[in-house]
């Protein structure tokens, strides 16, 4: 299951192969002011692209709420039911309540915190997936879906119950994301979507009575790494669950695109036998090129309480920058023609493509034409021609991507 | 005289601005979102032109508001 943040990050999770994706609407969700959301309006063509793929639409509306959103949330899951949405995934009972009673099928969001086999038979009257809380070790996991199988809890569509775990992206500081910390610093709540991430910052501690400042050792020490279980996967799918989550709604097209390949290739390799550790290695590799803040194995092995993120950026290997808008393509000769409107572009470049429709390409410079004529190099102001495979569109941007560390292209 | 511009769409209905200038701000059952008592609607903008004595309470809830969606401005007068 991806992220859908946007039309670009939809199309790229489609493309990538994705099972299912989800997304939000107006402000009931946990993105409600990081990400760009879809509007109700949006959800006809929502469900469409998503027909097309075969994979299943899922709607966040998992805020905490309050008297004055319950019109709206009504609204949504009959705008939601009524454009064939797969299924709502929520937290709050009203939304539970209604949803059932529209007979719209219901997923359990993290933020409800599920750890045990019986708040999961409690729930199953309104939900037929249920997330697990982030903090479960893999053998707390095993034990909840044995014991879903043995005492035959099944939800409204009377089949079993299944569960789903995040696989990848960001994990933070508090119990499955009831955190108060932004709230309480910027009045910026992170339980109606808007947090503004204070805990990955730096902080200095003072002793109130001398005045001296310590600046914390391990530095930020409350913002966790990002989820990576690529390399135990076969663990993870080892303990019966059934969906993957990767995070990210806050993310773009070139970041859920490369989570979603690399994890769909995991899966496919774990059911096919040829799960290697060179596999592992390469996709590790891939998934460090797109924004992270390093890795580290959550709570699923039970070994480390906690590690905390040493910086505040991305950690990603490589990093994009903007180059210029799509033009053209030209079908036969497979050509797309740019408009440079920053930077330089080389011959033998690693560009990525992201829009709306077109959602992520990637590509390598192989020749680059400026009024027709070969050149090595082509800059701010040029309009340019690239041999590309797929098809490119005037909404897409084009980057070039280039080492974090030096800044070099190549 | 103070003004106090609103741009509603990008609301996310947290209820802050209610709690902070309940004389000036409700929340609209309809949407969630907001509303700007007294406001006028302009291209998706809502201006309300009210007395000084609610500079206090519309700045702190232009502070506090999480997406920054709320601006109050003193009104020079013409002389």
């Amino acid at each position: 299951m991806s992220p859908a943040g946007s039309w670009e990050a939809l199309s790229s999770a489609l493309h990538a192969g994705a099972d299912s994706i989800y997304f939000g609407v107006e402000q009931l969700n946990m993105r409600a002011k990081s990400s760009n959301n879809f509007t109700v309006d949006d959800l006809p063509k929502v469900a469409e692209l998503c027909a097309q793929y075969s994979a299943k639409s899922y709607i966040t509306l998992n805020t905490i709420m309050y008297d004055h959103d319950l019109q709206l949330m009504r609204n949504i899951v009959d705008a939601a039911k009524a454009n064939g949405i797969t299924a709502v995934i929520a937290s709050d009972h009203a939304v539970l309540m209604y949803a059932k009673k529209k007979n719209m099928e219901v997923h359990i969001s993290t933020q409800t915190n599920i750890t045990n086999i019986e708040t999961i038979e409690f729930f199953s009257v309104f939900a037929d997936v249920i997330v697990l809380s982030r903090e479960l070790s893999l053998s707390q996991v095993s034990d909840i879906t044995r014991e879903i199988k043995r005492r035959n809890i099944c939800g409204p569509s009377g089949k079993l119950i299944q569960v789903e775990v995040f696989a990848h992206g960001a994990l933070c500081m508090a119990v499955s994301g009831k955190c108060y910390l932004s709230l309480h610093s910027h009045f910026s709540s992170a339980n109606r979507g808007a947090c503004i991430q204070n805990c990955r910052r730096d902080y200095i501690v003072t002793d109130k009575e001398t005045g001296y400042e310590l600046e914390i050792d391990n530095e930020f020490i409350m913002s966790a790494k990002d989820l990576c279980t690529i390399g135990f996967l076969d663990k993870i799918i080892a303990t019966g669950v059934e969906v993957l989550k990767i995070e990210g709604r806050g993310r773009s097209a070139d970041y859920v695109h490369t989570t979603t390949k690399c994890y769909k290739e995991a899966v496919r390799s774990i059911a096919d036998g040829t799960y290697t550790a060179e596999k592992i290695h390469q996709w590790t590799e891939d998934l460090s090129t797109v924004y992270n803040r390093g890795f580290w194995d959550g709570y699923y092995l039970g070994r480390t309480m906690g590690e905390w993120s040493s910086s505040e950026e991305s950690q990603s290997t490589k990093r994009k920058v903007y180059l210029g808008k799509g033009l053209n393509y030209f079908d036969k000769p497979k050509i797309g023609y740019f408009k440079i409107e920053a930077q330089s572009i080389n011959v033998g470049d690693e560009i990525i493509i992201t829009g709306p429709t077109t959602g992520y390409v990637h590509a390598v410079v192989s020749e680059l034409r400026v009024n027709d004529i070969l050149v090595q190099q082509a800059s701010k102001g040029d309009c340019v021609t690239i041999p590309i495979e797929e098809v490119i569109r005037p909404s897409d941007s084009i980057y070039k991507l280039v080492d974090s560390r030096t800044g070099n292209s190549k | 005289m103070i003004r106090i511009i609103h741009l509603r769409e990008k609301c996310i209905g947290c209820n802050a601005c209610v709690e902070l200038a309940p004389d000036r701000w409700k929340m609209s059952r309809k949407d969630g979102k907001s509303v700007l008592v007294d406001g006028e609607e302009k291209n998706g903008i809502f201006i309300a032109l009210v007395g000084d004595d609610e500079l206090k309470k519309n700045q702190i809830a232009a502070k506090m508001c999480p997406t920054n969606i709320i601006k109050v401005e003193k009104v020079q007068r013409k002389s």
